[in-house]
């Protein structure tokens, strides 16, 4: 009821300190990439990291839309490295910029009467055409991308070119999302724990700047509780197959634990290998959304084997249709991100150190700041991540850090909201875009035609 | 609740008239309230319901409040606050400019061709606030700011972190990464410091500089307050304490669930210890308001000490043992029962003041209570006083409960009937209410003064009456005697007829209460009978005791 829509005129600008310049607000991880415009609580753009490249002609393909075809040459990569900082700029420009013009600026609604489209002349419209194909996409945004806090400064110069001379931004900005995260939760000061797909990360963060010396990084994250599983699918006792659905032409429902009883798709050319993969991993999302649990207690999982053992398990049916009751084990699967001894062994790869677990990053990266802003950090620990959302994530890191530091506050800032948790930087970067206080921070063009690339290690720091 | 019972309370004619018309009045709007189950209009009764249900009326409201659609135009803006001159559009109401012609297209095409005169500036600029961080020149550097362990170079750097993160010192900490070579690259060294510098060494420098350039700024006899406090916090900062501060923070911080335990377990203890400590400190400013008249809210710091407290014991025992004693001694120093009007001020006082103690004392306030609760502050009046402010103390117990009023009647009504009338006819004689008009404490000792007169009075009254009759009993018999013994003697009788005129006119005298001395005589004269010579004796002594009293 007193929710009125408030005219422009009421509206309190100088409390609410907003002023839109319809910034848009990219964060591109190794999982997916965000786009959207500041101000705005979700990002309009939510596009796959992965994209297709077919061998044959070489042409990209990006979008969920495509990229799950099973086309026999078409092959999945990701422009992102495991550490979550871009590795082939070519394909990561080509995948924001898709990101952006696909939802955000591609079509751009000029006044009907002077776009063309209502006349009949050909040769008008031609020209217009050839306008387009001259334009960048972002001439009238500004663009402010996130990073990652171990960013490397020659990445960060590329990316301020990337956005000046191939999109043609009016204005830029470079921050980092951990920072965002914090600022998503409301938090100026914070310790951010980020559990993303490639790199789990927590940062100390101190009136809107990262503390550097605080920067921990594993690669505990989402894309090793993949391996994870495939090492507990591995291992369990009747093998269990892996089979990704575009595999399944029909299915029949069997009793848990029986043999999948399914009939598969035949191809001609078989798809690619990391096109299957990227499949499995489908697969293996969903398991972790659901079934996948963090055991709550500090003293881990091998104290409480018994007591997991009496809790109710829960039922995964594979896309075959075979299907199997998860006791204990799915607690086992997200162990090794607190306990190190307790990962699973994963072939080709070295077993997680203690160093890397997230207790222990949250210690060093205590101990990396100043003793005075420890206590405050403390009680402003803001969770984000996709990767955080396992069940139970946030109560085992709570009893954790309470079980450390047992004089000190722990106060965890999670969003409840699947979508907060999982865009909390591209939200944290929404707010910031739109705030009216933030225009004198944007590189402007100018400055970087002045200054050059080197600009944004002065600004952006 | 009825108008009916209201009047029949208040006393009113009962009107039966109007109200069957009221009842026709309510029930009409009561039959066009829609929208609204007839259960829930009967709950209300007689009264009609104040829940008025809401005209949903969305159409017509929207329809009426149509307006053309707003515009907003995409408006540039630049921000003074940056060095370049970057514009940057948001939108905005257009203002309330006379509407330009619709219909027309390009008219309106041409309204909106037009440049926009100015950009405006905006709002936002003015928050670009940055710290004002002291500047040298070289020749101040080497002549004041050499310090040893920092180069210029290093101290340049310094001063430009200090700058670049507006005096955040854990940020300037985290990020001080001074190569002396400047080798630039100094992106993987993120965790190599060459030389690492704590916060301290860093403050310490930084105040250093702050306040040399301050002093060179304004000398140190020039400084206005707010740079001398400056100038008294830079030279005041102690890098030692700071670290140890920081140490014993840090294994504050560091502490296992053992110690944290151990830890709040004294801390509770020691909120313990100093709620007691208020706790009697308040009780002692209480004691020492009490000794004192009029209570004092002076200091209670000389009671805080050991020592202090012992001599406040003493003094309160001897205090206290004479009040024993006075005590013992008299009923007259006893507390009055109810407040004394006249210090109604101070005791209101003291109530506030400790219904604030509790209120604020919290969750232990049960446990207060009792104590703080005890024997309230009285004053000890003084017999004047007593009497100034109308105290008494009754010392005799009443059995039962009584109104005062009947004490004022009581004499009066606890008599017999006869003798309640004698009352009051002498109280008419006198010309004084029965019923006292103003019964103040004065008044009623008055009061009860003169009706045990009146009682005393009447009393003689009934005993000279008695006394009479007897007397004239004894007259009679003795004039039958004498009469006898004359006519045996053979005498005629001569004042037969005075003698009852004589008999009349005494009782009429001892009505009037005129006894005279005549009685004294006639006894004299009646001495002969035998028989009833003893009770007009007793009648006799009874007379003159009487006569005596009077």
């Amino acid at each position: 009821m007193a929710a009125q829509p408030m005219t422009s005129s009421m509206q309190p600008t100088d409390v609410y300190g907003g002023d839109e310049v319809s910034a848009i607000i990219l964060d591109p991880g190794y999982s997916s990439v965000r786009a959207g415009f500041a101000g705005e609580d979700t990002p309009k753009s939510f596009v796959n990291s992965h994209y297709g490249v077919s061998s044959s002609g070489g042409s990209y393909v990006f979008g969920d839309d495509t990229i799950h075809n099973p086309l026999a040459n078409l092959d999945i990569r990701n422009p992102m490295s495991k550490e979550g900082v871009v590795e082939d700029w070519d394909a990561a420009t080509k995948l924001w910029e898709y990101a952006i013009t696909s939802r955000l600026t591609s079509f751009k609604q000029a006044d009907p009467r002077t776009n063309g489209l209502n006349d009949d002349m050909k040769d008008a419209d031609i020209e217009m055409e050839g306008v387009e194909e001259g334009e960048k996409p972002l001439e009238e945004h500004p663009l402010l991308m996130t990073e990652t806090a171990w960013n490397n400064p020659k990445l960060r110069e590329k990316s301020i070119e990337v956005a000046m001379e191939s999109w043609g931004c009016p204005a830029f900005w470079l921050a980092r999302n951990s920072v965002l995260a914090s600022f998503g939760a409301g938090k100026a000061t914070a310790l951010v724990v980020d559990v993303g797909a490639s790199t789990t990360s927590v940062i100390c963060i101190h009136d809107g700047l990262i503390l550097k010396k605080s920067v921990q990084k594993s690669p505990l994250a989402g894309n090793w509780l993949s391996s994870q599983l495939r090492s507990l699918f591995s291992t369990t006792d009747p093998k269990v197959e892996l089979v990704p659905h575009f595999m399944i032409a029909s299915k029949t429902p069997v009793d848990a634990g029986a043999s999948a009883q399914a009939t598969y798709r035949k191809f001609e050319d078989t798809p690619s290998a990391s096109f299957r993969a990227l499949e499995e991993e489908r697969v293996l999302t969903e398991f972790k959304e659901s079934v996948v649990q963090v055991w709550q207690d500090h003293r881990g999982l091998k104290a409480g084997t018994e007591y997991a053992r009496q809790q109710p398990g829960r039922v995964f049916e594979m896309p075959d249709g075979s299907n199997q009751l998860w006791g204990v084990e799915r607690y086992n699967v997200a162990e090794g991100m607190w306990d190190s001894s307790s990962a699973l062994p994963v072939p080709n790869e070295s077993a997680p150190s203690k160093g890397q677990t997230i207790p222990e990053m949250v210690k060093a990266s205590l101990a990396g700041v100043d003793i005075d802003i420890r206590a405050h950090v403390l009680q402003n620990i803001v969770v984000t991540g996709g990767g955080t959302l396992v069940s139970g994530f946030t109560d085992r890191l709570h009893n954790e850090l309470t079980a450390m530091y047992p004089g000190a506050r722990i106060k965890i800032q999670a969003a409840g909201l699947t979508a907060e948790r999982r865009f909390g930087s591209w939200i944290g970067g929404s707010i910031l875009g739109s705030l009216g206080t933030f225009h004198q921070m944007w590189i402007s063009k100018k400055e970087y035609e002045e200054f050059g690339t080197s600009i944004i290690e002065k600004r952006c720091k | 609740m009825s108008s009916h019972d209201v009047r029949d309370m208040l006393d009113l004619p009962g009107t039966a008239g109007p109200r069957p018309a009221k009842k026709q009045k309510i029930a009409a709007p009561k039959s066009t309230l829609k929208g609204l189950a007839r259960e829930v209009q009967s709950l209300a009764g007689d009264n009609p319901i104040s829940i008025v249900p809401e005209i949903s009326s969305f159409k017509k409201r929207r329809l009426a409040s149509r307006k053309p659609a707003a515009r907003w135009v995409l408006k540039p803006f630049k921000n003074p606050a940056r060095g370049d001159d970057l514009v940057l559009a948001h939108w905005r109401r257009k203002a309330e400019a006379p509407p330009a012609p619709v219909g027309e297209d390009g008219n309106s095409e041409q309204v909106e061709a037009q440049p926009e005169p100015e950009i405006e500036n905006s709002t936002f600029a003015k928050f670009n606030v940055k710290v004002d961080i002291p500047e040298y020149t070289d020749l101040q550097y080497s002549l004041k700011l050499e310090g040893e362990g920092w180069t210029k170079d290093e101290t340049d750097y310094l001063m430009g972190l200090v700058k670049d993160f507006d005096l955040r010192w854990p940020l300037i900490w985290d990020r001080y990464d001074y190569e002396p070579l400047a080798s630039g690259e100094n992106g993987d060294s993120l965790v190599s410091v060459t030389q690492p510098r704590s916060m301290e060494d860093l403050k310490v420098r930084y105040y250093f500089i702050a306040d040399q350039m301050l002093q060179l700024h304004t000398p140190l006899k020039d400084m206005r307050k707010t740079e001398h406090d400056l100038h008294e916090i830079f030279e005041k900062f102690d890098p030692n304490q700071e670290a140890l501060r920081k140490k014993f923070a840090e294994t504050a911080l560091n502490r296992t669930k053992e110690e944290a335990r151990e830890e709040e377990s004294l801390l509770l203890e020691l909120k313990r210890i100093l709620a007691r400590s208020e706790k009697l400190s308040e009780e002692r400013k209480e004691l020492y308001a009490r000794l004192e008249a009029p209570p004092s809210n002076g200091n209670i710091g000389i009671y805080t000490s050991s020592q202090g407290l012992q001599q406040l014991l003493q003094q309160l025992m001897t205090l206290n043992n004479s009040k024993k004693r006075r005590s013992l001694m008299g009923a007259e120093n006893m507390s009055p029962a109810s407040g004394p009007s006249g210090l109604q001020q101070q005791g209101s006082f003291d109530r506030r003041d400790s219904t604030m103690r509790e209120s604020i004392s919290g969750p232990s306030g049960p446990s207060r209570k009792g104590t703080l609760q005890g024997p309230p502050e009285r004053r000890e009046l003084t017999k004047e006083e007593e009497k100034m402010y109308g105290v008494s103390q009754p010392t005799e117990k009443l059995s039962g409960p009584s109104f005062r009023a009947d004490r004022l009647n009581k004499p009066i009504t606890n008599k017999s009937a006869t003798m309640q009338a004698k009352i009051t006819n002498v109280l008419g004689e006198l010309g004084v209410p029965s019923r006292l008009i103003m019964p103040t404490a004065a008044v009623g000792q008055e009061w009860e003064s003169l009706l045990g007169n009146i009682q005393k009075l009447l009393e003689l009254k009934k005993n000279a009456e008695k006394l009479d009759g007897e007397i004239a009993i004894a007259m009679t018999l003795k004039a039958e005697r004498e009469k006898r013994e004359r006519a045996a003697r053979g005498e005629p009788d001569p004042e037969d007829d005075d003698h009852d005129v004589k008999r009349e006119s005494d009782r009429e005298k001892s009505v009037s209460r005129s006894v005279r001395g005549g009685s004294v005589s006639r006894s004299a004269r009646g001495g002969s009978t035998r028989k009833r010579s003893a009770s007009v004796l007793s009648a006799m002594s009874d007379k003159s005791t009487k006569r005596q009293k009077k």
